[in-house]
C-alpha cells in the first residue's frame, strides 16, 4: 500500500517536473525564436542604416535618438547591434548544423563499418583536434580572404570530431544490440540499418550537444573576429565591433558594452535552451 | 599498462608528421611572409630585389616541399631552427615562454577547483533553494561572457579603478598572474560548477545514499567519503581537457594581458608568418593532445576499476 | 627616567636625520619608465645595434647612439658628433668632428673610431651599403674623408639615418645586441621584445644628464600601454591608440606631438579599367573627406595631407595644390565623363562597366581600416561602390594589377629627410614599388635633374614640381600625415616629439 502510494507520489512529482520543464522549454524556445526572427528581419528592424556614416555625430552617448549611442563613424549602435545579430546568429547556426550533421555521419559510418576506414578517419580527427584552431583560422582567412564565412570554416574543421566521436561510440554500442543483429539477418542493407535503426538513437545526444554548442561556438566566432580573423570591416558583427571599440572601454564604453551585452544575452539564451532540451530528453525525467 | 601507453605514444609520430606538414602548407598557401610583414611594420618601401634577397637568406625562395623537408631534416637532427623575426633559436624561445604558460595553467586550475567544487556541492545539496539559484545564476553569467569581454572588464576595474593588480606583467609572479588567471577561472568554474552539481545530484539520488542515511551515517561523512569520490572521475576528466587547452596557451587572454606565454607567442608568430615558431607551437599542441588523452584514459582505468577489468559492466 | 628621556631624544634625532636624509636620497636617483609599442623584433628592432636592420632606431631613440649630423625641427641638417662637412667634389666629402666627443666607456670618438664604425656598418648592413656607396674612408685626427663610388647628393642625409649611429667597434657588440655609443645613456641590460635598461652616461660629452636610470619597456598593445600609463606603471608612452587620447587630455599628463613623413595615401592603378580614367581618379581625390577623417577618426591627431611630405618640410604640402573635398564637384566630373547611374541603384555605370572600386589595404596600421571605411562611405555618396579588401597579404596582391583599383598604404615618404627616395621607390618607371604602373614623361625628366642636383634648395624645388606633377595626374591621393605623439605624466619634462621620429630620450629629459 505504502509502496504504491510512494510510487504514485514519484510519478506525480515527475509529471510536475516534466510539465515544469515543458514550460521552461517553451519559454526559452520563444526567446530563441525571437532572436532568430530579429536576425531574419534585422534589415527592417534597424531604426537607421547600420552602415550610414555621419561623422558629425560620432561617439554620441546613448540618447532617445540613439538608444545605444553612436560609434566612431557616427553609425547608430542599436542598428549595428541588430544587424550584427544576423552575422553572429546565422553563422553560428550554420556552423553547428554543419559540424553536427557531418560529424555524426562520419562517426556512424566509422562505428558501423570499422576497419581501416575507421582507423584512418579517427587519425584524421586526431589531427584536426590537435591542430590549433588559431593557425587554421589565420591560414583560412588569408587563403580565402577575410570574412565571417572563413572563420566558420576554420572552426568547423577543428570541431567536427567531437560529434563523430559521440556518434561512433554510440554506434559501437548499438551494433551489439540484438535488434540490429535481427535487422542484419533480415537482410536490411547497411544504409537502411544506419538510417532506420542507428541514427534515430543518436538524435538525442547529438541534439543536446549541438544545442549546448551554440553558445560556445558563438563565443568562439566572436573571439576570432575579436582577433581580427573573422568578420571584415565594415560588416556589423559583434566580435569585431567589440574589437574595434576595445580601446574605448573607458572613454566611450557604450561602443564596447552594446555588442558585449548582445553576445552575453544571446549566448545565455541558447545555453539555457540547450540545458532545458537536455533535461527534457533526459530519460530520468520522462519515466512515467 | 606500460605497453598500452607506449603504443598510444607511438601514435604521436604520424600525427606530428601530418600536423606539421599541414601547418607548413597552410601558412604557405596563406601568402604573405615575414619579409613583407616586416616591411609593413617599418613603413619602408623596399625594392623587389631586396625583398628577394631577404627571402633567399631565410630559404623562403625554395619550393614548398623542399622547405618542408629541409625543416624536417634539421628537426630530426634536433635543430628546430631560428626564428625569422628575432633570429633566436626556436627551442630556446619556446622554452623561455613555457614557465609563464605553466604558471597560468596551474593558478587558473587551482582557482577553478577552489571555486567550483565547493560551490557545486553546495548547490547540489541545497538544490532548489535560493542559494542554489544564486550559484547557478552566477554560473550562467560566467558561462555566457566571452573571455575577452571579461578581460577588458577586469583590467578596467581591478587595475585602473582599484589598482590592486599591475596592468603589465613585468615578470612571472603571482601578483601579475592574478588577472589572466581570474579571467580563465571565471569561465572554467562556471562550466565545472554545473558538472559538479549534476554529478553530485546524480550520486545523491542513488540508493546507497538513502541506505547510509537509514543506517544513521552522518550526511557529511557520506558526502566526503562516497559522493566526492564518485564525482572525482567526472571532474578529473574535465580538468585534464582544460589543462590541455591551457597548456596550449590561451591566445586571447595571453595577448590582452601581455602575458608572455606560448599562446601570445603563437599569435605573434602567426601574424608575422614566423614559420619555425609556428611549427614549434603546432608540435607542442599535438604533443599535449596525445599526452592528455592518454593520461585521461589511464586515470579512468585507475579510478574506475570496472574499466580495468576490460570494460565489462557489472 | 633619564634613560627614557635619552631614548626619546635619540628617536627624535633619528627621525629628524632620517627625515632630512630621505628626500636627498630620493633626489639622488631619478628613474623613469618609458613604454613603447614599437621596440620589438616585429618592427626589426630586436636590439639596439645600429648595424642590425632597423635596430638603429632604438639605438638613437633611447639616447644610446648619436649620428654625425642630425635634423633640426625643420628637417635641415645640423652638426652633432661632426662639426661641419665640405663637399670637395662630386665624390669626395670631408667631415670634421667636434672636439672632445667620447664614447660612454671613455674612449675618444675620433676620426679613426668613426672610420671603424662606418666600415663595419657597410660591411654588415646591406641597406646602408646600398645607400652610401662608400668607396674609401680616410681618418686623420678629427677629420674623416669619404669617397663614394658614384655621386651621392644625399650622403649627409643618409649618414644621419639611425643606422649611422657611431659606435665603438673596439668594444664591439654584445651577445644581447648592446653597443657602446656617444649618447647620454648607456644600455646595461637588454631582452628582445621585453625591455632595455639604461643608466646615465657619466662621460657624456654634450652637457649634463638629469635622469639616472631609465627602463624602456616593450608594450606592443596600445590599450595595455594606455592602462599602464593611467596606473602609473610607466611615466611616458610612445604609440598610444587614438581612441585612448581623451583619457590623458587633463592636467596630470602632457602631450608632445609633431607631423612626421609617415603618410597615409592611396595609389591608383593605371591598368584598371576604372581608375585608368582620369575623371574617376579626380572624383576619388575629390570624394575623400580628409579633414573629417583626421578630425573625427584620428581624434585630431593627424594632419590632412596635400602632397607626400608634411608642412614641416621645406618641400612640404604648403607649396602644392590639389583637389579638395567636394562631393558635388566630383559628381559633375563623373557625369561629364559619362559615368551615370542608369539603373537607379546608386552606383554609376559607363559602357556596362559598374563604378566599382576594389580598395586594397592592410590591418597592421590602425589608421588604414579607418581610412578605408571612411572613404567607402563618402565615395558611395558620389556613386562609387567601394569594396574593401583589408588583408595582410596585400603585398602579394598589389603586384597583380588585375586584382585591385586603389591601394591604401602607410609608408614613410622621407625616412632620411631627403625627397628623392619617395619618387625613386614609388613613382618612376623603374621604381620597384610602382605597382599601379603610373608613368609620366614630365616626372621622368624631373628625376633626371634631381639625380644630378647637389644643392639642397634646388632639390627642394624639384621635389615640389615632382609632387605637383603626381597630384595633377591624381596618380596618388595623399590623405593624411601621421601626427606622432608621446604622452607623459606632467612631472616629466624634456621629452619632445621630433618630425623625423628619431630622437626621443635625450639629455634634456627630466622627471620631478
Amino acid at each position: 500500500m505504502s509502496e504504491k502510494q510512494n510510487k504514485n507520489v514519484t510519478v506525480r512529482v515527475q509529471k510536475i517536473k516534466k510539465n515544469h520543464i515543458k514550460q521552461k522549454l517553451a519559454f526559452f524556445l520563444i526567446l530563441a525564436i525571437g532572436l532568430v526572427v530579429l536576425a531574419v528581419f534585422s534589415e527592417h528592424l534597424c531604426p537607421y542604416d547600420p552602415y550610414a556614416q555621419d561623422l558629425a555625430s560620432a561617439l554620441q552617448p546613448p540618447s532617445l535618438q540613439h538608444p545605444m549611442g553612436t560609434d566612431t563613424y557616427g553609425r547608430d549602435m542599436l542598428s549595428r547591434v541588430i544587424s550584427g545579430a544576423r552575422a553572429s546568429i546565422f553563422s553560428t547556426f550554420i556552423l553547428v548544423a554543419v559540424i553536427s550533421v557531418l560529424g555524426t555521419a562520419v562517426g556512424v559510418c566509422c562505428g558501423y563499418f570499422g576497419g581501416a576506414a575507421d582507423a584512418v578517419m579517427m587519425r584524421i580527427s586526431d589531427v584536426c583536434l590537435a591542430f590549433p584552431g588559431l593557425v587554421f583560422a589565420m591560414a583560412i582567412a588569408a587563403i580565402l580572404g577575410g570574412g565571417i564565412q572563413n572563420a566558420v570554416i576554420a572552426l568547423a574543421v577543428v570541431s567536427w570530431p567531437k560529434y563523430s566521436r559521440i556518434a561512433r561510440g554510440q554506434t559501437l554500442a548499438l551494433k551489439e544490440e540484438p535488434y540490429i543483429h535481427a535487422a542484419i539477418l533480415a537482410g536490411d542493407s547497411s544504409g537502411q540499418i544506419m538510417l532506420r535503426h542507428i541514427l534515430p538513437n543518436m538524435l538525442g545526444p547529438v541534439l543536446v550537444t549541438a544545442m549546448l554548442d551554440i553558445g560556445t561556438m558563438m563565443m568562439e566566432l566572436a573571439g576570432l573576429s575579436f582577433l581580427g580573423l573573422g568578420a571584415q570591416i565594415p560588416m556589423a558583427e559583434w566580435g569585431s565591433m567589440m574589437s574595434s571599440g576595445r580601446s574605448m572601454i573607458q572613454t566611450y564604453p557604450w561602443v564596447v558594452l552594446s555588442p558585449g551585452i548582445a553576445i552575453f544575452i544571446s549566448v545565455a539564451i541558447f545555453n539555457l535552451l540547450g540545458d532545458t532540451v537536455r533535461d527534457y530528453l533526459d530519460p530520468k525525467n520522462s519515466r512515467s | 599498462m606500460r605497453k598500452y601507453a607506449f603504443r598510444r605514444l607511438l601514435q604521436l609520430i604520424p600525427i606530428l608528421f601530418a600536423i606539421t606538414f599541414l601547418s607548413y602548407g597552410m601558412m604557405r598557401i596563406a601568402g604573405s611572409d615575414v619579409v613583407t610583414q616586416k616591411m609593413e611594420n617599418t613603413g619602408q618601401i623596399l625594392s623587389e630585389d631586396k625583398l628577394n634577397a631577404a627571402r633567399e637568406q631565410l630559404g623562403l625562395d625554395k619550393p614548398f616541399l623542399t622547405q618542408y623537408f629541409v625543416w624536417l631534416g634539421k628537426l630530426l637532427h634536433g635543430d628546430m631552427g631560428n626564428s625569422y623575426v628575432s633570429s633566436l633559436p626556436v627551442f630556446d624561445t619556446f622554452i623561455s615562454k613555457l614557465p609563464a604558460t605553466l604558471l597560468l595553467t596551474v593558478t587558473s586550475i587551482l582557482l577553478t577547483i577552489i571555486i567550483s567544487i565547493p560551490l557545486g556541492i553546495l548547490s547540489a545539496v541545497k538544490q532548489n533553494t535560493i542559494m542554489d539559484y544564486l550559484i547557478r545564476l552566477c554560473s550562467f553569467i560566467g558561462n555566457s561572457l566571452p573571455n575577452f569581454f571579461v578581460s577588458l572588464l577586469l583590467m578596467y576595474f581591478l587595475a585602473i579603478r582599484l589598482r590592486i593588480f599591475p596592468v603589465i606583467a613585468k615578470e612571472v609572479s603571482l601578483k601579475s598572474v592574478a588577472m589572466p588567471a581570474i579571467t580563465l577561472a571565471i569561465a572554467m568554474s562556471a562550466k565545472y560548477l554545473r558538472q559538479v552539481r549534476a554529478t553530485v545530484l546524480d550520486e545523491l539520488s542513488k540508493d546507497y545514499v538513502a541506505g547510509a542515511k537509514a543506517r544513521g551515517v552522518k550526511f557529511s561523512v557520506t558526502l566526503w567519503k562516497s559522493i566526492m569520490k564518485a564525482s572525482l572521475v567526472t571532474i578529473i576528466t574535465l580538468l585534464m581537457l582544460s589543462v590541455g587547452n591551457l597548456l596550449g596557451g590561451t591566445a586571447i587572454v595571453e595577448s590582452i594581458f601581455m602575458w608572455d606565454g606560448v599562446g601570445k607567442m603563437a599569435v605573434d608568430a602567426i601574424s608575422m608568418r614566423d614559420y619555425p615558431i609556428i611549427q614549434a607551437y603546432v608540435m607542442w599542441m599535438a604533443i599535449i593532445y596525445v599526452v592528455v588523452n592518454l593520461l585521461t584514459d589511464l586515470s579512468y582505468r585507475f579510478l574506475d576499476p570496472r574499466i580495468r577489468l576490460g570494460g565489462v559492466k557489472q | 627616567m633619564r634613560a627614557k628621556k635619552f631614548l626619546a631624544m635619540a628617536i627624535a634625532l633619528g627621525l629628524a636625520v632620517g627625515a632630512t636624509a630621505m628626500p636627498t636620497l630620493a633626489a639622488e636617483k631619478k628613474t623613469l619608465v618609458f613604454g613603447d609599442t614599437t621596440f620589438n623584433a616585429e618592427n626589426e628592432e630586436a636590439d639596439i645595434n645600429p648595424q642590425n636592420t632597423y635596430a638603429g632606431w632604438a639605438c638613437i631613440r633611447y639616447g644610446v647612439g648619436e649620428t654625425l649630423f642630425r635634423y633640426s625641427d625643420t628637417m635641415e641638417i645640423e652638426p652633432w658628433i661632426a662639426k661641419e662637412y665640405e663637399n670637395i667634389d662630386e665624390l669626395t666629402w670631408k667631415i670634421t668632428l667636434n672636439d672632445g666627443v667620447v664614447f660612454s666607456n671613455g674612449r675618444a670618438c675620433d676620426g679613426e673610431a668613426v672610420k671603424e664604425s662606418l666600415e663595419a656598418l657597410v660591411a654588415n648592413h646591406e641597406r646602408a651599403a646600398g645607400d652610401l656607396c662608400i668607396d674609401t674612408i680616410e681618418a686623420d685626427g678629427n677629420t674623416v674623408t669619404i669617397k663614394t663610388t658614384e655621386p651621392k647628393p644625399a650622403l649627409i642625409n643618409y649618414l644621419s639615418d639611425p643606422y649611422g649611429c657611431i659606435i665603438d667597434m673596439q668594444a664591439g657588440v654584445s651577445d644581447d645586441g648592446i653597443v657602446i655609443g656617444t649618447g647620454p645613456y648607456v644600455a646595461t641590460e637588454l631582452v628582445t621584445d621585453d625591455h632595455v635598461n639604461l643608466v646615465k652616461n657619466e662621460n657624456y660629452w654634450n652637457g649634463d644628464v638629469n635622469v639616472d636610470e631609465i627602463t624602456v619597456r616593450t608594450i606592443s598593445d596600445g590599450d595595455t600601454l594606455a592602462m599602464a600609463l593611467q596606473a602609473g606603471e610607466i611615466n611616458a608612452a610612445y604609440g598610444m591608440a587614438y581612441a585612448s587620447y581623451p583619457l590623458f587630455e587633463n592636467d596630470d599628463f602632457t602631450f608632445t606631438s609633431t607631423a612626421t613623413s609617415r603618410a597615409f595615401y592611396a595609389w591608383m592603378n593605371f591598368e584598371s579599367p576604372v581608375t585608368s580614367d582620369p575623371a574617376v581618379r579626380k572624383a576619388i581625390a575629390m570624394g575623400i573627406d580628409k579633414d573629417s577623417f583626421v578630425s573625427v577618426l584620428l581624434n585630431g591627431y593627424g594632419y590632412p595631407a596635400v602632397g607626400a611630405f608634411p608642412d614641416t618640410f621645406s618641400f612640404g604640402g604648403q607649396n602644392l595644390t590639389t583637389e579638395s573635398y567636394d562631393p558635388d564637384g566630383a559628381k559633375k566630373v563623373l557625369e561629364e565623363a559619362g559615368w551615370v547611374d542608369s539603373d537607379g541603384d546608386g552606383i554609376r555605370e559607363k559602357d556596362g562597366q559598374k563604378l566599382e572600386i576594389r580598395w586594397l589595404t592592410y590591418p597592421s596600421r590602425q589608421e588604414l581600416p579607418l581610412l578605408a571605411e571612411s572613404a567607402q562611405a563618402t565615395l558611395k555618396e558620389i556613386g562609387m561602390d567601394v569594396q574593401i579588401n583589408c588583408t595582410s597579404d596585400n603585398n602579394t596582391i598589389r603586384k597583380d594589377p588585375t586584382l585591385w583599383d586603389v591601394y591604401a598604404s602607410a609608408m614613410v615618404t622621407a625616412p632620411t629627410g631627403d625627397p628623392e627616395y619617395f619618387f625613386t621607390s614609388c613613382t618612376l618607371d623603374e621604381s620597384a614599388s610602382n605597382n599601379g604602373h603610373y608613368h609620366s614623361d614630365q616626372l621622368e625628366d624631373l628625376e633626371k635633374q634631381m639625380k644630378q642636383e647637389f644643392d639642397a634648395d634646388k632639390r627642394s624645388d624639384l621635389a615640389i614640381q615632382m609632387q605637383q606633377t603626381i597630384l595633377d595626374d591624381n596618380a596618388y591621393v595623399f590623405c593624411s600625415h601621421l601626427r606622432m605623439s608621446m604622452i607623459m605624466q606632467s612631472n616629466v619634462t624634456g621629452l619632445t616629439a621630433h618630425p623625423c621620429d628619431y630622437y626621443e630620450l635625450t639629455a634634456d629629459l627630466d622627471i620631478n
